[in-house]
């Protein structure tokens, strides 16, 4: 395997420090393979908090590695990373693994348009909205049979039925042990992404609806 | 002596002498034919043999050098009396002559082009150029002298055994003192983070003997467990070296002056193959101009900008300096860390020395050494390899 470059090309000599062809080595520290830094250089700290808390408020152990820290050398920061408040690590890792080919800034964009609703109110509108059927079903009595035939619905009726619907399957399709409000929720959460039980028998009245279609020139009204 | 010499008039003895030691090393032996000499009279045939050198390694050359006291002695008698001679040669006081001025001496009377500096004449103590090696460690009737000879590193167990031994007296001494009652609870010495322990070379070096890593990770280990112990002496000092207290070599940039009485400092930064230099202006409302040109229009990405941000968001002082800077070479993320590098030296000289102390161990002063990894033959790019087929 090719010898690792010893000196530093870009001329900071206080980097780096040569020691790369004689390995230092302590115990507690594990050289990962072929890094640019010797290994006595430590991560940087990054939080703006934890530099300004007040020496009186340190416990010991973080006085002696405030001290310590002193006389380590210190990795540059990542080009990803800052103290801004709206970064968080674990985002910053998604989105490094979301990346392709090194395509930041795609997968930065992704990220910021991958959006999670959180407004309740929000939510409950759109699920209840997601519920309402566009067309009902009317039984009419015609030649002694009842035709389910299609027929247009008020946007009372439409609301009702949406909310009939919610309730019913909250009250009756869920385990014993679940409570209302957990079932209720669950259902919201699911009507507001067009899934779940209520939106599939909207959908149920939609196709017999469709399928009732010859029928429709028996509404009168 | 089976010598590697090439060829040699022999004498037919010695040639039966050589025959039993060479079974080690066979080399092929030819024969020339006795030459006959010009000269009239008897004549003394003279076997000339011409060995030659064969595919298997020399094993005289496999054994290390072994270096006796009297020759180094006669070294460093020789590098004392060359050492007057050269301080009489450059003019200078041979009481005084220090190895800086041997070596400029010697780099004034033989320059050489060499671009290795390892391979220009030197001359050092003899100290430093034979390596350490131990004499001989068994006396005439073949019985060696240290009991602990026999382990192969015996320099190292008698160490690791004495300071154990250290370790138990201590812990005695404490079981006395607690049964006395007279056992207070001593605070660990603070020197501990001005000095690191031996690396595992400086060691070997001390030992003259070669150690494996496990080696000197149980030997850390113990030397923690005396200190823990409580006794920082002089024993434990010989194994510690200083380390440099403050890592803050950082030089702080002069505040200039510009024609309107403005203070500024100026400094610069470098990032893969980007160059960039800021000019950092005391009081300002928070405009950046990179290459006269805007920094919301110069950095169209988000991240980029967050960079420009990150020193002065760190320190608080978002709204309160106006940079103006120059980049060029790199990419778009390159020429972002050459600048914030840049700014952020150029704003240690309006801070104070504890918020110089936190940005460096934010890592806002270090300048980023890594580069691009080269390509290696045989593999498709720096480290994926080739696709691997079966057949």
């Amino acid at each position: 395997m090719a010898a690792p470059l010893v000196k530093a090309v870009l001329g900071s000599s206080d980097l780096t420090l040569s020691v790369r062809s004689a390995v230092l080595r302590f115990p507690g520290f594990t050289q990962v393979r072929w890094s640019r830094y010797s290994p006595e250089f430590r991560d940087p700290q990054i939080d703006k908090d934890y530099h300004r808390k007040p020496w009186a408020e340190l416990t010991e152990e973080e006085k002696f590695e405030r001290e310590l820290r002193k006389t380590q050398p210190i990795k540059a920061a990542r080009s990803a990373n800052t103290s801004s408040v709206f970064e968080d690590p674990v985002i910053s890792k998604f989105t490094n693994m979301m990346m392709k080919g090194g395509n930041k800034v795609l997968a930065r964009s992704l990220m910021t348009q991958a959006t999670i609703e959180r407004n309740p109110y929000t939510i409950f509108h759109q699920a209840l909205k997601n519920c309402e059927p566009v067309i009902g079903l009317a039984p009419i009595l015609k030649g002694g049979r009842f035709y389910q035939v299609p027929v247009p619905l008020s946007d009372r009726r439409r609301r009702f039925l949406a909310m009939k619907w919610m309730i019913t399957e909250c009250r009756e399709k869920k385990h014993r042990r679940t409570l209302m409000p957990e079932k209720l929720s669950q259902e919201l959460l699911q009507a507001f992404h067009n899934q779940g039980p209520v939106v599939k028998r909207k959908h149920d009245m939609h196709k017999m609806a469709e399928a009732n279609r010859a029928l429709a020139h028996y509404r009168w009204w | 002596m089976a010598a590697s010499c090439v060829s040699c008039g022999a004498v037919v003895s010695q040639r039966l002498l050589l025959r039993p030691r060479v079974s080690l090393a066979p080399r092929q032996v030819l024969w020339r034919a006795a030459e006959l000499q010009s000269v009239p009279g008897p004549q003394i045939l003279r076997l000339k043999h011409v060995t030659v050198v064969t595919t298997k390694k020399n094993v005289k050359a496999l054994r290390r050098e072994t270096y006796t006291v009297d020759f180094i002695k006669k070294q460093i008698e020789e590098f004392n009396i060359g050492k007057r001679h050269l301080a009489n040669m450059m003019g200078e006081d041979p009481e005084t002559f220090t190895q800086e001025d041997i070596d400029r001496a010697i780099a004034y009377l033989f320059p050489s082009g060499l671009f290795e500096k390892r391979a220009r004449p030197v001359m050092k103590h003899p100290e430093q150029i034979f390596p350490k090696q131990k004499a001989t460690q068994w006396g005439e009737d073949g019985r060696p002298f240290h009991y602990l000879f026999y382990t192969g590193k015996q320099s190292y167990y008698s160490l690791m055994h004495d300071t154990y031994g250290k370790i138990l007296d201590i812990e005695k001494h404490k079981n006395q003192l607690q049964a006395k009652g007279l056992f207070s609870e001593k605070d660990k010495t603070t020197d501990l983070i001005g000095s690191r322990w031996l690396i595992k070379e400086e060691l070997e070096e001390m030992l003259v003997e070669k150690l494996s890593d496990q080696d000197y990770a149980q030997f850390v280990r113990l030397m923690e467990r005396l200190l823990q112990g409580g006794a920082a002496g002089e024993f434990v000092q010989s194994f510690r070296r200083s380390v440099t207290v403050q890592s803050e070599k950082q030089p702080i940039e002069p505040v200039q002056h510009d024609a309107q009485g403005m203070a500024f400092s100026t400094s610069e930064g470098r990032r893969k193959s980007a160059k960039a230099e800021a000019v950092v202006y005391e009081h300002g409302n928070g405009r950046i101009k990179i290459n006269g040109i805007d920094y919301l229009l110069y950095f169209p990405v988000l991240q980029d900008r967050e960079q420009l941000m990150f020193p002065f968001h760190f320190l608080d002082r978002l709204g309160k300096h106006d940079v103006t800077c120059t980049v060029s070479g790199g990419g778009r993320s390159a020429q972002a860390g050459a600048i914030r590098l840049a700014m952020a030296r150029a704003l240690c000289s309006f801070v104070t020395e504890e918020e110089v102390e936190w940005m460096r161990q934010a890592g806002l002063l270090t300048s980023d050494p890594r580069v691009r990894e080269r390509k290696k033959p045989g593999q498709e790019g720096a480290r994926r390899k080739f696709t691997w087929k079966k057949r």
